[in-house]
């Protein structure tokens, strides 16, 4: 069942088109990574979908609702949990007041008290290094801690999907390995939807999924990640030999 | 320049580079058509003003002049820098004053304002020279004050600004034997004449050009618009700052000391808070970023003004009289700049130019 | 000795209200509202019937102490949230400037109504006279209301400390002020938490009123822009972003002020303010930042 599609999306930043008329159907419980070179327009892409930054054109649904041009609040409160590049804690507060922002969208349901308990049980569960730290100031967490606590967060919001953009940024290859092995356990249990974005398609390679690769604003590949992991289509795409 | 593609040239030898090297005023040529302009306009209003020959409308145009004068000099700092400045009316307090110190019938001044030194005392000298020394007492403060402010950014550069308008302002407020404290000191002689504040006007705007196209101009707006980048290239952001402060605060100051010939009295109050937010509107009303905005803004929100007051004073429409209540004026006008900034946030103007061509924004 | 303490904290308490008022507006808008001083004015007047004449005939003034408070702090936070709805909604995201300008021409706005409503002339209201009696403490004799301005302002600043940390608004509101675009990724209202912003902001635009009203015995269309030039300064002193940079900068003002006043050689004393801003340049030079900067604070550019 469709649970993202993007139909012919644009992205301009003034007079520069980041994004050109990509059209993605993305399904309830897939992985789909997005890999390509700096300036591919993959984050511009994240943004537009998560209403943080205008589309030019074309519409996106989820859920089979319309999202284009709808604040980024209330995207987040249909289910689509946005992690952004560079982690973006909450620096002054602490790491279970980060957890609890993310819970609040759904403060109206009854039970919510026990709901937002349970849930950050279970995410102190995934991630035991954020129960020892809970009173501390996010700011001061490594990077590895920081990306697990916005995994975390965007996990409180009870969302069916997740899309994260470059998670192994900045961080050491050992810890990136940590942080993916708790999110695809976690998309397991949940059955959640995942996006990410990641400029190098080595962990898409390893971990398995649908891959996308987007080159100047355009789709070029789209399949399976493992199939298209090394092969010569995918590097001519990646570095657009064939343009030359 | 050059017509070939960039990717085949040759590697150019450094004779050639050298050669090609823009001048310190290269781009004269074509954007000197705004200065020009901006001044046939006030021509055309001084000449419109002669003719009608009206006195209070005269005095009008008079302030009209000279609140050019200011807003000009605003936007050679703080459109070139992209620093909000609110100190730059204390400038023009300062050149005020010196004009009145200068200008005063000694007699008056020994008895009002006795702690000035004696030299200032016995003279008397024509409003023009006046001028010239406020002009170089403004920039001199400028000097002084930008070296010590011109390391700061963004809000705390703002702020700093505002403590000194402040400061200047207290000083003047109460020192009582040099600057008569509060109340206002007279005799300064009146300039009824509109052609001296129109030639102020023209010779300012046409240094803000120069300033502005010359390397130091450019260098600093390219710090406005990515500090990180300019820095990288060698720019020497305070000094480049520092220019521009004391240029602009030098215009200040010969409008401060035209504002004292323009109405023959002087208090501090008259340069703080309200002339410092009026100036500010006009500037961003009209488009910091451009001198035409700053110019016109004036122009255009003067003329709004007094629109505003003649309907206050009542029109004749059918048989009736049309007028706004009293005090509507100014709510009108704030509501006014309101709309005008929600539809055009970089204001009137923006940042482009007046010119005779069309030719794509910068 | 106690008496110099006395007036740097009533001083100071003044000045870090106000400063608070514009440190949360700029915390999740980056606006510094210079509408702030006529907010203030606006929710005295709201207690007077309209009229120029020198004595105010009081309408609402003459409501006992336990519905004139909370009257007029109801008004400034109307007046408040009303300015957000009609005004600053349109320039959520423009340049500082802009937004500056914007605000000061509603501002203007406001005080040539009152002044349309009112005329210039100040005013003499008496409110809650009782509060203007001098007390017996620790040896030092204050008015009262100096006594109450200081137990107000701390009791003002715990509510405020408990609202912003222990419930689920005040979270939003802290988020939100640090990182505006993430918060929203998470579902935070951000027309809600704005407006929650403003309503507290204005609400404190009515306690200093009130205040300032009972201090003075006059309502004056003046009386935001002493105190407000103030916590301009102490706001950005503090550190931007900061509400307890800006509280702590309010107080320290304060006591600067007072303190100049009783060190500084007596004719040098008019010129008072010219030292504290000084010294306000001075801390501006060696600490641009603030003196708290508020941690992982975004430069939003």
């Amino acid at each position: 069942m469709t649970l993202l599609n993007l139909v012919d999306v644009s992205v301009r930043y003034g007079r520069l088109t980041a994004v050109r008329g990509v059209s993605i159907n993305l399904k309830e419980g897939e992985v789909l990574f997005i890999t390509g070179p700096n300036g591919a327009g993959k984050s511009s892409l994240l943004r537009a979908i998560a209403g943080v930054t205008p589309t030019a054109g074309g519409h996106v649904e989820f859920d089979g609702a319309e999202i284009t041009g709808r604040t980024p609040e209330d995207i987040a409160r249909l289910g689509f949990s946005m992690v952004p590049e560079g982690r973006e804690v909450f620096g002054s507060l602490t790491i279970e007041e980060n957890l609890m922002v993310g819970a609040g969208m759904h403060s109206r349901t009854p039970g919510w008290k026990g709901q937002t308990a349970a849930d950050l049980d279970s995410v102190y569960n995934t991630f035991p290094i954020l129960k020892e730290r809970r009173n501390q100031q996010a700011g001061l967490l490594s990077g590895g801690q920081q990306q697990m606590l916005v995994i975390g967060r965007a996990l409180m919001a009870r969302p069916r999907l997740i899309a994260i953009d470059e998670p192994s940024l900045g961080l050491a290859p050992n810890i990136t390995d940590q942080v993916y092995e708790r999110l695809i356990a976690l998309q397991a249990e949940r059955s959640l939807t995942l996006l990410i974005v990641e400029q190098s398609s080595t962990r898409a390679v390893m971990i398995g999924g649908r891959m996308i690769l987007m080159r100047s604003g355009q789709v070029v590949l789209d399949g399976d990640a493992r199939e298209l992991g090394n092969s010569e289509a995918m590097q001519a795409a990646y570095f657009g030999y064939e343009d030359h | 320049m050059s017509t070939s593609s960039p990717a085949l040239d040759p590697i150019l030898s450094a004779e050639a580079i050298a050669a090609r090297k823009p001048g310190p005023f290269s781009l004269a040529g074509k954007s000197i058509v705004t200065p020009i302009l901006l001044v046939l306009i006030l021509l055309a209003i001084a000449i419109v003003t002669t003719m009608i020959g009206s006195k209070p409308f005269n005095q009008v145009i008079i302030d009209l002049f000279v609140r050019v004068i200011l807003v000009v000099g605003l936007y050679v700092f703080i459109g070139n820098s992209g620093v909000m400045s609110f100190g730059q009316i204390g400038f023009t307090c300062l050149g005020a004053y010196v004009a009145a110190w200068l200008t005063i019938n000694p007699v008056m001044k020994k008895m009002s304002l006795p702690g000035l030194p004696d030299f200032i005392l016995k003279t008397k000298m024509e409003y023009w020279q006046a001028a010239i020394f406020a002009t170089i007492f403004a920039a001199v403060a400028a000097l002084v004050f930008g070296r010590i402010l011109m390391r700061l950014s963004g809000i705390a550069a703002s702020i700093a600004t505002f403590a000194m308008l402040a400061m200047i302002n207290t000083i003047y407020s109460n020192w009582d034997r040099v600057t008569g404290a509060t109340s206002s000191v007279v005799g300064i002689p009146i300039v009824r004449s509109i052609w001296p504040y129109f030639t102020a006007a023209g010779i300012v705007i046409f240094i803000a050009w120069l300033h502005a196209i010359s390397r130091s101009g450019l260098a600093l707006r390219a710090a406005r618009d990515e500090p990180t980048a300019a820095a990288a290239s060698g720019i020497d952001i305070p000094k480049e700052r520092l220019i521009a402060f004391v240029i602009s605060g030098a215009i200040m100051g010969v409008g401060g000391a035209l504002t004292a010939h323009s109405i023959g009295v002087v208090t501090p109050d008259n340069f703080y808070l309200s002339l410092t937010f009026v100036t500010l509107s006009m500037l961003v009303v009209g488009g910091m970023g451009s001198l035409t905005g700053s110019v016109l803004g004036v122009v255009i929100l003067s003329a709004l003004i007094q629109a505003l007051r003649f309907l206050e004073a009542g029109v004749p429409v059918g048989g009736s009289m049309l007028a706004l209540p009293k005090g509507l004026q100014e709510i009108a006008l704030g509501i006014i700049m309101i709309v005008i900034l929600a539809l055009r946030p970089s204001g009137l103007f923006g940042n482009r130019e007046l010119t005779l061509t069309r030719n794509r924004s910068e | 000795m106690l008496q110099i303490v006395f007036d740097a904290l009533s001083l100071g308490s003044l000045y870090a209200l106000g400063a608070l008022g514009i440190a949360l507006i700029f915390g999740v808008m980056r606006l510094v509202n210079f509408a702030h001083g006529d907010v203030i004015a606006f929710s005295i007047f709201a207690l007077l019937w309209p009229s120029t004449d020198a004595m105010a005939i009081v309408f609402a003034g003459n409501l006992p102490w336990f519905l004139l408070i909370p009257f007029v702090l109801l008004v400034g936070a109307g007046l408040s949230v009303l300015c957000e709805i009609v005004v600053f909604r349109r320039f959520r995201n423009t340049n500082p400037a802009t937004m500056m300008i914007a605000s000061f021409a509603l501002g203007f706005v406001i005080r040539y109504f009152l002044l349309m409503l009112y005329s210039s002339r100040p005013k003499s209201i008496s409110l809650l006279p009782i509060l203007s009696q001098p007390v017996e403490m620790l040896g030092a004799r204050l008015p009262l209301l100096q006594l109450i301005t200081i137990i107000v302002t701390i009791a003002i600043l715990f509510g405020l400390v408990i609202f912003l940390r222990r419930t689920r608004f005040g979270l939003e509101m802290r988020a939100a002020a640090e990182n505006f675009s993430m918060a929203r990724m998470l579902g935070v209202r951000a027309n809600r938490v704005i407006m929650g912003a403003f309503a507290l902001s204005g609400a404190l635009a009515g306690a200093i009123a009130l205040i300032f009203g009972i201090q003075t015995g006059t309502a004056d269309i003046q009386m935001g822009a002493a105190v407000m030039l103030m916590a301009f300064i102490s706001t950005v002193i503090g550190g931007l972003g900061s509400l307890a940079g800006a509280v702590l900068a309010g107080f320290l003002l304060g006591a600067a002020s007072v303190v100049m006043q009783v060190i500084l050689p007596v004719d040098a004393r008019p010129f008072r303010d010219a030292f504290v801003y000084g010294a306000v340049i001075l801390v501006l030079l060696f600490r641009p930042q603030g003196l708290i900067a508020a941690r992982g604070t975004k430069e939003r550019v």
